[in-house]
């Protein structure tokens, strides 16, 4: 996307589960961290933490967010993101992980910093809800 | 520039999503249009027309005025249409100065029908004195009638709904633009959840992304605990094929008119001939697809499909009931289980739907049976749910759609088939079973 970039490696903005696992179940609970990183703060204009699902294949996007939690300098904990931010949300019931044939349905954390000049910043987990099996062609 | 602005953006397999950034510009552009277009004409119409005639009503000022000529003005435009306009030659005094002027009312009105306007001008005899209002900051303005034309407040209404609506939409872009989709998305859920206590909200709430299912569980059965609905009513999909054949073969019909008298009157136009022929035999195609509906609909009877229970649920069996009326010889009824997923997009301008089966298995079948009128067959049978189902899903653009079919093929009439749109929802957990 335009004026966005994914930032890997210890300069961007952090973000991981904890503890790593790659597939829930519905109603478990999704912990986590997130910082800014070596990012300066003074940069930084808000930050949005999501925790949602999108589809993927044939069909245009569709998105729903199950966690969203943005902070801006006058937030409290604005101060401390530097260092790593907990986050907690019990999954819901639906929808599942899916692998279809023209529709996919994938779930992620999603972390995105605006910046004051150039590019957000972007920092994804990918994680499955749910264990459905890929879907198969029918004859 | 096309580092800040792109046209398109990433690669959604042989397509390209187009630019946020952009795509909101052009919104922006497409509101600003409606919204200046708006304000100019409101303001060009509330400055020629409504101040005029509010002044007219409120600030002129009265005195006596003579009658010298009465005429009716006729105009005739480009194609043809004649106007008529009344124009009484007076003249008056203010001030001690005399004024002469052409005047009727403050708009000039005109008439598309000529005794309106001899109605309107026959009001003033010549050399007679009627009362005038002269406008005091120019006095040699002067109308002979006054009153409030309500057809201006009426056309003002089209500049104020541009204005609206490009003031709407700009609002509405602008607050969008530079707001990340997830903030949108939290935003809307937010709007959705408004009403707690509405039971389709909490069922939302508990069981996101998945369609609801009152349809299915609103009709008791007289068996079994639900009668499931048909996802298209057969009375609807009979008119639906009526309607079409009325109005391809009434246009048809117009240029096989036309061009059945080019050839009475030996002028043969055999391009259009040829031509209107391919669209006759569409018009006769979709003559027999609907006798065939009408057979169907009317001479096969009610297929029904009952089941124990609803929602359902990967893992689970149920009881399933499915009876066909009418008087029939069946050679083969089978009830088959099937998911398609549905993706919908848009390609230019188009918007296309893409559906995939992607899975279907046959849950009962019967032969060489027949149907006696007022007896429907009864059949019944178990359905399974496979473990590892994907639930049902309803998203804007996609769709996973679980169904039940059902297919006959009937001696001496077409074949036919009925589907019965069923919701299954995730097992407990989320895990398969």
């Amino acid at each position: 996307m335009i004026g966005q970039q994914h930032m890997t490696g210890t300069e961007g903005p952090q973000l991981s589960l904890s503890p790593e696992r790659p597939g829930y179940s519905t109603g478990d609970m999704l912990s986590g961290t997130f910082s800014v990183g070596t990012l300066e703060l003074s940069e930084v204009k808000s930050v949005e933490l999501s925790v949602l699902w999108y589809t993927e294949g044939k069909g245009d996007e569709d998105m729903a967010v199950h966690y969203f939690l943005r902070l801006d300098p006058a937030s409290e904990a604005w101060q401390q993101l530097g260092q790593p931010q907990s986050f907690s949300t019990r999954l819901p019931n639906s929808p599942l992980s899916y692998e279809g044939l023209i529709v996919k349905v994938r779930w992620c954390v999603r972390l995105r910093v605006f910046m004051r000049r150039g590019r957000d910043a972007i920092e994804e987990v990918v994680f499955r809800l749910g264990d459905v099996p890929p879907a198969g062609a029918i004859p | 520039m096309a580092r800040w602005l792109r046209l398109y953006e990433k690669k959604r397999g042989h397509r390209r999503t187009g630019s946020k950034q952009f795509a909101s510009l052009g919104e922006a552009l497409f509101f600003s249009v409606f919204l200046v277009a708006g304000a100019v004409f409101f303001a060009v119409m509330f400055a020629n027309l409504v101040i005029p005639e509010w002044r007219a009503n409120r600030h002129f000022a009265e005195t006596p005025a003579v009658v010298d000529r009465v005429v009716i003005h006729e105009t005739e435009s480009r194609d043809g249409t004649i106007t008529y306009r009344p124009d009484i030659y007076i003249h008056y005094s203010v001030g001690g100065h005399r004024y002469h002027t052409v005047t009727y009312n403050i708009q000039r009105e005109t008439f598309t029908n000529r005794e309106a306007a001899l109605t309107g001008a026959h009001q003033f005899k010549f050399g007679e004195e009627y009362p005038c209002w002269y406008d005091p900051m120019d006095p040699s303005q002067a109308v002979l009638v006054r009153g409030y034309s309500g057809f201006i407040y009426v056309i003002l209404l089209v500049p104020i709904s541009f204005f609206v609506i490009g003031t709407g939409g700009l609002i509405y872009t602008l607050s969008h633009w530079g707001t990340s989709a997830e903030r949108r998305a939290a935003l809307a859920r937010g709007a959705t959840r408004l009403d707690p206590a509405d039971p389709a909200v909490q069922r939302q709430r508990q069981f996101p992304a998945i369609p609801a299912d009152a349809n299915q569980t609103n009709s008791p059965g007289t068996t079994l605990a639900y009668r499931l609905p048909s996802a298209v009513a057969q009375g609807w999909s009979l008119f639906l094929a009526l309607a079409a054949a009325l109005a391809w073969n009434a246009i048809v019909a117009m240029f096989v008119v036309m061009v059945v008298q080019g050839h009475l009157r030996h002028e043969p136009d055999w391009g259009l001939t040829v031509f209107v022929s391919v669209f006759v035999l569409i018009g006769i195609g979709l003559l027999i697809f609907l006798a065939r509906q009408w057979l169907v609909t009317t001479g096969i009877g009610a297929t029904r499909l009952e089941i124990s229970d609803h929602p359902l649920r990967p893992g689970k069996c149920y009881e399933l009931l499915v009876a066909q009326a009418g008087r029939l010889a069946i050679n083969s009824l089978e009830v088959q289980l099937a998911c398609d997923e549905r993706a919908t997009y848009r390609q230019g301008t188009d918007t296309r739907t893409e559906r995939r089966r992607v899975f279907q298995q046959q849950i009962y079948r019967r032969q060489g049976f027949e149907v006696q009128p007022g007896v429907p067959f009864e059949g019944r049978c178990p359905l399974e749910i496979p473990g590892a189902a994907m639930h049902s899903f309803k998203g804007d653009h996609n769709e996973i759609n679980w169904k039940l079919i059902v297919r006959a093929d009937v001696a001496g009439w077409p074949n036919f088939e009925r589907e019965f749109p069923v919701v299954v929802y995730p097992p407990a957990n989320g895990q398969t079973v």
